[in-house]
């Protein structure tokens, strides 16, 4: 509770946070004001996924930038050190920390896409279920790049480390994961698929966007080839659940072995 | 004393063994029968028990909770005499069974002349099933299927079977097998009808010289399947967000001569897929924000795009099984506006482009051989994809468009600019003297 009062505080005194958010709320609004032409019954599904593939542009990097900065800040002011010695080891840093970022940067994004909703009540007709399903993909979007950027935060030693790591992982999960992917396509047959399928859902942007396309009842896997079938090998929430854990488990693990207490200066 | 106790329990007996639905059932049909050729019967606000037979030219009308409900074992409605009226009711609970001879529905028309209005139906095989039936009318009817899951277990909401010059108006149709489906149907007329969540919107088979105007497909897994049908025209109608895995706007199989004018394809996976088709023409259609705009097999051929708005899709069009040699980009000389991803000069200021589009691309050979492909039709890897097999000379031409026509004047966004600018300006005019975590001095004052 100590970590997320604190993380608040400063959050709320900083630039990061109301940035962020700032921009969030503009993409909503634009969006909402594009699609006011928008038929009342279905048009706040094509909201929702317009809003979504804008969204994903901005969200992952926000929040790898406000979770490495917020660790990196800790070296930069000592807090780190005073912490460290005084009680705690770096594994219960981490994860308070961690803990408190996500209360931070989740609680004012939940907080405006219920006003959100309310703003979308005069324009359309409304699926609550779609919607839960919509906030349940931004949260696990936030989690694993807030994750990410706390590694990114603990082994980076300078703003211009975690400015040039945190600019590469955002580069990988948008382009290079993919193109990786579609260069191995002509070589993927029935025997190999699942693997192609596990490297596939890898990428949380992918396995977000199947769970909120599939959840909300827009994207259908009607007639599945046998290929399709294999590839498809079990529902998308737990292609996203085993996202979300791998990357936080592994972003947890990243950030406690290769953690460095001190920064350049 | 007695006697009257033993007819007391020998009338409640009567009356468990033979309890009122039966009865009602046989009240209705017997009031039908009863009535004269033209009369009307006005139904009561209540459930009137199936199934029915409507063997002369009546006009039944129902008020809000008039319900007619089937015994499940056959149509709810069989209409056998013509110009029949049915208003305002609700139909539900015919036969589901797939393995007898004859296809039920809630209502079943094998007459001509007849209207259907207002009515819902509901927990049927098919909705309404026009069997050899010509010149009927049904408009504002509403048909709720089990749902998309659901293919092989139910039927279609309107099925039209060997009929012609029937008229479809203004109805809404949800979760059946196929929203509309035209089986040797010629010259029907279909407006502004809604159709939502099923397999295929509409579904024309071996049907020509139909008119399908103004109507509404969304969330279907196709939108509208027009196969081995010919002259037809579609025209103004909305295919919006039919996504799925294999999912299209609208689909031309072996369908020939066919008009598809001023249509909206908007956010599906495919906007137009058109195989093994000849001599269409698609004109003035606003193609935009489909994963694929218009996705041609190299089996089809002289198909005419003139006019067309074709903007913000992933992949504008994709020839599959080679170059575009046989299709025609341009009418009369006018060609198509293909957004801002083809920027274009016109110093003569005539509308037309002063130099031809040619898209090219090696997404063609990928979309044939894997389907997989089709997921990454939205990852941002796929242009830079494009562009390093446009390096290696990896690509083939999938559109040549002589006279593109210059973009329209967009509205441009400069109260957003001016929002996001001012937003950021505050942003970073706050806190200039506070603690500043992210992109600040860290809790140094300034």
């Amino acid at each position: 509770m100590h970590y997320i009062w604190k993380e608040w505080k400063e959050n709320i005194r900083g630039k990061g946070l109301w940035l962020a958010l700032s921009i969030i709320v503009l993409i909503s609004v634009s969006i909402l004001f594009r699609s006011t032409a928008l038929s009342f019954d279905k048009g706040f599904y094509v909201l929702l996924i317009n809003l979504f593939d804008t969204i994903i542009y901005f969200i992952p990097i926000l929040c790898l930038f406000i979770g490495a900065f917020s660790i990196f800040q800790e070296k930069e002011q000592k807090t780190l050190i005073m912490l460290l010695t005084k009680k705690d080891h770096y594994t219960s840093f981490l994860l308070r920390k961690s803990l408190g970022l996500y209360t931070v940067v989740l609680v004012p994004i939940l907080v405006w896409f219920f006003l959100y909703l309310l703003l979308l009540k005069f324009n359309f007709q409304l699926d609550i279920k779609a919607y839960f399903i919509f906030i349940l993909a931004i949260v696990a979007m936030s989690l694993v790049f807030l994750q990410m950027g706390a590694a990114i935060g603990s082994f980076s030693r300078s703003r211009m480390q975690i400015i040039g790591y945190t600019i590469f992982v955002w580069f990988y999960f948008f382009f290079l994961h993919d193109f990786l992917l579609l260069s191995l396509l002509p070589d993927v047959t029935y025997e190999n698929v699942k693997v192609f399928s596990a490297g596939y859902f890898l990428n949380p942007l992918q396995s977000v966007r199947m769970f909120l396309e599939t959840g909300m009842g827009v994207y259908s896997f009607g007639h599945m080839s046998r290929l399709l079938q294999a590839f498809m090998w079990t529902k998308p929430v737990f292609f996203l659940l085993g996202n979300l854990v791998f990357w936080i488990i592994t972003s947890i693990a990243a950030g406690i072995i290769f953690h460095r207490k001190e920064g350049l200066e | 004393m007695k006697k009257l106790l033993l007819f007391l329990f020998i009338f409640s007996i009567t009356f468990l063994i033979f309890p009122e639905k039966n009865s009602a059932a046989e009240n209705l049909q017997a009031m039908i029968d009863s009535l004269e050729e033209g009369a009307v019967l006005q139904l009561e606000n209540k459930t009137y028990e199936g199934n029915i037979v409507i063997n002369k030219s009546i006009t039944l009308i129902g008020t809000i909770n008039t319900v007619i409900k089937g015994d499940g074992t056959g149509n709810v409605i069989s209409i056998k005499a013509p110009n029949v009226t049915i208003k305002w009711l609700s139909v539900t609970n015919s036969s589901m069974d797939r393995n007898s001879a004859e296809e039920y529905a809630g209502i079943k028309i094998h007459t001509n002349g007849n209207v259907i209005e207002n009515v819902k139906i509901t927990d049927s095989f098919h909705g309404i099933y026009l069997s050899q039936a010509h010149e009927n009318k049904i408009s504002h009817v509403e048909i709720k299927g089990m749902g998309k899951g659901e293919i092989a277990a139910q039927g279609n909401g309107i099925h039209i079977y060997y009929s012609n010059q029937n008229l479809l108006t203004h109805n809404t149709i949800e979760g059946t097998r196929d929203g509309m489906f035209f089986d040797y149907g010629n010259k029907n007329e279909s407006y502004q009808n809604n159709i939502s969540n099923t397999r295929y919107g509409l579904h024309y088979m071996y049907s020509d010289e139909n008119l399908f105007k103004k109507n509404t497909f969304t969330m279907n897994t196709g939108g509208a399947a027009v196969m081995n049908s010919n002259h037809l025209v579609l025209e103004d109608n909305h295919f919006i967000v039919n996504y799925g895995n294999q999912s299209f706007g609208l689909l031309l199989l072996q369908a020939n001569d066919n008009q598809i004018k001023n249509n909206t394809f908007y956010m599906n996976q495919r906007g137009m897929y058109i195989d093994q088709a000849t001599r269409n023409s698609f004109e003035g259609n606003k193609i935009s924000q489909n994963q694929i705009g218009i996705e041609l097999w190299a089996s089809s051929n002289e198909q005419i795009f003139s006019k067309n708005l074709i903007t913000e899709n992933t992949i504008p069009a994709v020839t599959i099984g080679g170059g575009d040699e046989s299709n025609f980009w341009s009418h009369n000389g006018k060609g198509n506006d293909w957004g801002s991803s083809f920027p274009l000069t016109d110093l003569n200021q005539d509308g037309i482009g002063d130099f031809p589009i040619t898209y090219r691309s090696s997404l063609y050979q990928l979309l044939e051989d894997q389907e997989l492909s089709y997921l990454f039709l939205k990852s941002p890897a796929l242009p830079i994809y494009e562009k390093m097999n446009a390096v290696l000379m990896d690509e083939k031409v999938m559109f040549d468009d002589p006279h593109p026509l210059t973009a329209a004047k967009r509205n441009n966004h400069l109260i957003l600019i001016a929002a996001v600018t001012l937003a950021a300006v505050l942003i970073l005019l706050k806190g200039r003297h506070l603690l500043c975590i992210t992109f600040g001095r860290n809790g140094r004052k300034t």
